[in-house]
């Protein structure tokens, strides 16, 4: 038997390296891949939850499977982006995302 | 300890090294390797988690498109990755300090609220189950989603064809 | 069982199903015979807002779900739902001379409006976390390709790509926020959310705050709440200026429709952790996003930190909770006319190719373009709150809310800020009227849908602004209908 603790401190870990991805990379693609990490860690948090929370409903499961959908939509918009900056070969290159600059 | 707790202690092992080296490698490379390690973990979560569906789902969407997808913009994007460039940015340190407090808060939060939580039941139903609540009680976010899905055809065309004009 | 289509119902989604009904027509009709002039799509597109618009006016509001228990057809979403609406086609008519000016016409435009507009109004409506974060999506993607809709301009690209970046971060804080509310309540629908948490009494506390503050941090992100805004200024004059018409106010009302649901549904359990947070945020937003507008010299720019700011007043209301809802709702319905219509003078007079206004190109204006100036100049002034504007009674009930639920603190500090506001606003104006032209700006011809856009806008501020009992009662009737 597994704690349920056990599956919400791994999912609060992954979601912490996640965020220092975002926050302290430059290179877009690497922000991008910390945000799905993050995504991936609530997604452990709603299975989990549904099986010691809310035993009977499937609705954990639905959420997961939307998230994927989201994510994969999110990746999609956002490489096609980059390789458009990429190409243009603009003013800024990818490398110049600073994400906490305003 | 049990040997299901083993496998968790393993897959959930993995999943964070993965995770750590997706954030730490120079190489972006290996980055995106390290990301499909945690990414094929999560899925093991998954089984543990008797939600088989949610397994292949996982390998199949993140681990088949999504990683492909990314590798495919790195290595598009090589010469970029392969120049001497900084892997952080100058506020690393605010962002380790921002991720440690939170996982500190979250940690207490979430340990705190696990115990009165914390009655396992096995999975009940299965696939059959989720594509009824797909089309019952979730047919409102699945018929979203269907426009979500649209949306991000749409959007990648109209902006790889001005990357090409 | 099988479900049957009788369990689901569709009459009462009609105004999503008509929104991206349309929106997906245009698609087809384009593919199959694109040539020649993309007006029709715009027609088609209000068309079907018109039918939406009409379908929420019509069904009335009831305290009932349909679909299930996912889609809520009280009056707070049916209200929300008719501001976006009425958003959506106002930037539809902004957006069709631009287009065609700016040679970026394409029928995809007007798509993406409608399954943003589509995304939006399931965000308002719906009973169920899920749907919400789903709706939330669809909003936000279709805004980072619209933001980068323009060919060949690095800028709005790179702008579209940091929005990308920092939205799907917030998004990310959002799901985990969410998560931990299910976690708290076993349940995604929100009126069972809800009941689950007040029957858990403390024993919920540690999901439930945590909850809150991540869900916080990512309506925060979306919203443009200070400290989360630094996307803001860069997308929204990165962005083709008739898509910062829209983004300003749809997600606005989106997310703000959406707080207000979570706040008076959920989250009212933990009011006093929210409301400090907000309050904060809010004090945050008002000010820093003011004293930034003070030190802009180019209009577009400076009505990007006007955005963030107006905001911030808004967030005043939402304080205080249920108290608010009703201010929200009619301040956002004012600030949707004023806000498009302020953008959509910048979009009249801006040069080709070019989304920037500096305040050089003002000078003179006001008697070059009478008509045009003298819109502007309202719509300014509804945003500083003068009087007989709807900018003012909006102000005066939304902070009127904050002292009625205990916040007065936090009510003078937002009179202040509007006196700050006055300074950068009313200075556009002094320079549309007082100052010689250097360089005469060489202006466009305003469109005919630009013309009636801008008309229906100013008739919104001055009507609303005059006569705001009506609009009052009705937003006050409509939140009072919350499925509960």
């Amino acid at each position: 038997m597994i704690p349920l603790t056990w599956y919400l401190v791994l999912s609060a870990v992954l979601f912490c390296i996640g965020l220092y991805g975002v926050l302290a990379r430059r290179n877009a693609i690497a922000i991008l891949m910390g945000a799905e990490l993050m995504l991936n860690s609530a997604n452990i948090n709603l299975a989990a939850f549904e099986r010691y929370v809310a035993a009977g409903s499937v609705a954990g499961q639905v959420f997961v499977i939307f998230n994927i959908a989201v994510a994969a939509a999110e990746a999609a918009v956002g490489l096609a982006l980059i390789l458009a900056i990429y190409r243009s070969r603009d003013t800024v290159s990818v490398e110049e995302v600073d994400l906490l600059k305003g | 300890m049990s040997l299901t707790q083993a496998v968790f202690i393993l897959l959930g092992g993995m999943a964070v090294l993965g995770a750590l080296g997706m954030v730490t490698l120079r190489n972006l490379f290996h980055s995106a390797l390290a990301m499909i390690l945690a990414l094929f973990s999560i899925a093991g979560i998954y089984v543990l988690l008797e939600a088989e569906f949610l397994a292949v789902v996982q390998v199949l969407v993140y681990v088949g498109a999504i990683a492909m997808l990314i590798l495919f913009g790195i290595m598009l994007t090589r010469d970029i990755v392969g120049r001497a460039s900084a892997v952080r940015n100058r506020q690393w340190p605010l962002a380790l300090a921002v991720s440690a407090g939170l996982l500190a808060v979250l940690a207490v939060a979430l340990v705190r609220a696990a115990w009165p939580l914390a009655t396992y039941a096995p999975a009940q139903g299965g696939v059959a189950d989720l594509g009824l609540a797909l089309m019952g009680p979730y047919a409102l976010p699945f018929e979203v989603a269907s426009v979500l899905l649209l949306v991000a055809m749409v959007g990648a065309l109209i902006i790889a064809r001005e990357a090409r004009e | 069982m099988l479900p049957t289509l009788s369990v689901l119902n569709l009459n009462g989604a009609v105004p999503q199903i008509a929104v991206a009904g349309a929106g997906m027509l245009i698609m087809l009709i384009d593919a199959l015979f694109h040539r020649g002039s993309r007006r029709w799509a715009a027609y088609l597109a209000l068309l079907g807002l018109a039918v939406a618009l009409a379908r929420v006016v019509e069904s009335g509001a009831s305290a009932e779900t349909i679909l299930d228990g996912a889609l809520a057809r009280d009056g707070l979403g049916m209200a929300f739902a008719l501001v976006l609406i009425v958003a959506a086609a106002l930037s539809v008519l902004v957006a069709m001379d631009y287009l065609r000016r700016e040679e970026h016409e394409r029928a995809e435009y007007y798509a993406l409006i409608l399954f943003a507009t589509a995304g939006g109004l399931a965000m308002a409506m719906a009973n169920d976390l899920v749907a919400v974060f789903i709706g939330l999506e669809t909003l936000s993607i279709s805004l980072y390709v619209l933001s980068a809709f323009f060919t060949g301009d690095a800028a709005s690209r790179e702008a579209a790509l940091k929005y990308l970046l920092l939205g799907a971060f917030a998004s990310a804080f959002f799901l985990y926020g969410i998560a931990l509310l299910y976690g708290a309540s076993g349940t995604t629908r929100l009126v069972e959310m809800g009941t689950a948490i007040r029957l858990a009494g403390t024993q919920a506390d540690p999901l439930l705050w945590g909850g809150v503050a991540l869900i916080i941090v990512g309506v925060g992100f979306k919203l443009a709440l200070v400290p989360f805004h630094s996307w803001a200024p860069d997308v929204y004059q990165g962005a083709p200026t008739s898509v910062t018409a829209f983004m300003s106010v749809a997600s606005k009302v989106a997310a703000f429709a959406a707080l207000v649901r979570l706040l008076v549904v959920v989250l009212a359990p933990a009011a006093p952790l929210t409301s400090a947070l907000l309050a904060l945020l809010a004090v945050l937003t008002m000010t820093v996003g003011n004293i930034l507008a003070l030190a802009q010299d180019e209009v577009k720019r400076l009505l990007a930190y006007s955005s963030i700011a107006q905001a911030g007043y808004i967030l005043v209301a939402a304080v205080a909770g249920e108290v608010g809802a009703a201010a929200v709702l009619f301040y956002l319905l004012g600030y949707a006319f004023t806000n498009l219509g302020a953008f959509a003078v910048v979009l009249a007079w801006s040069r080709r190719g070019e989304g920037r206004l500096p305040f050089s190109d003002l000078a003179g204006l006001g008697f070059r373009r009478p008509w045009t100036a003298a819109a502007l100049s309202l719509f300014l002034l509804s945003l500083t709150g003068m009087p007989l504007t709807v900018g003012f009674v909006g102000k005066l009930y939304l902070f009127g809310a904050a002292v009625q639920a205990g916040w007065t603190w936090l009510a003078i500090v937002a009179v202040l800020n509007s006196v700050v506001s006055a300074f950068y606003y009313l200075r556009l104006v002094v320079i549309m009227y007082m100052r010689e032209a250097e360089m005469p700006l060489a202006l466009q011809r305003a469109g005919l849908a630009l013309g009636v856009a801008l008309a229906v806008c100013a008739a919104g501020v001055i009507l609303l602004g005059l006569v705001p009992g009506v609009a009052l009662d009705w937003a006050r009737q409509a939140v009072a209908v919350v499925l509960s």
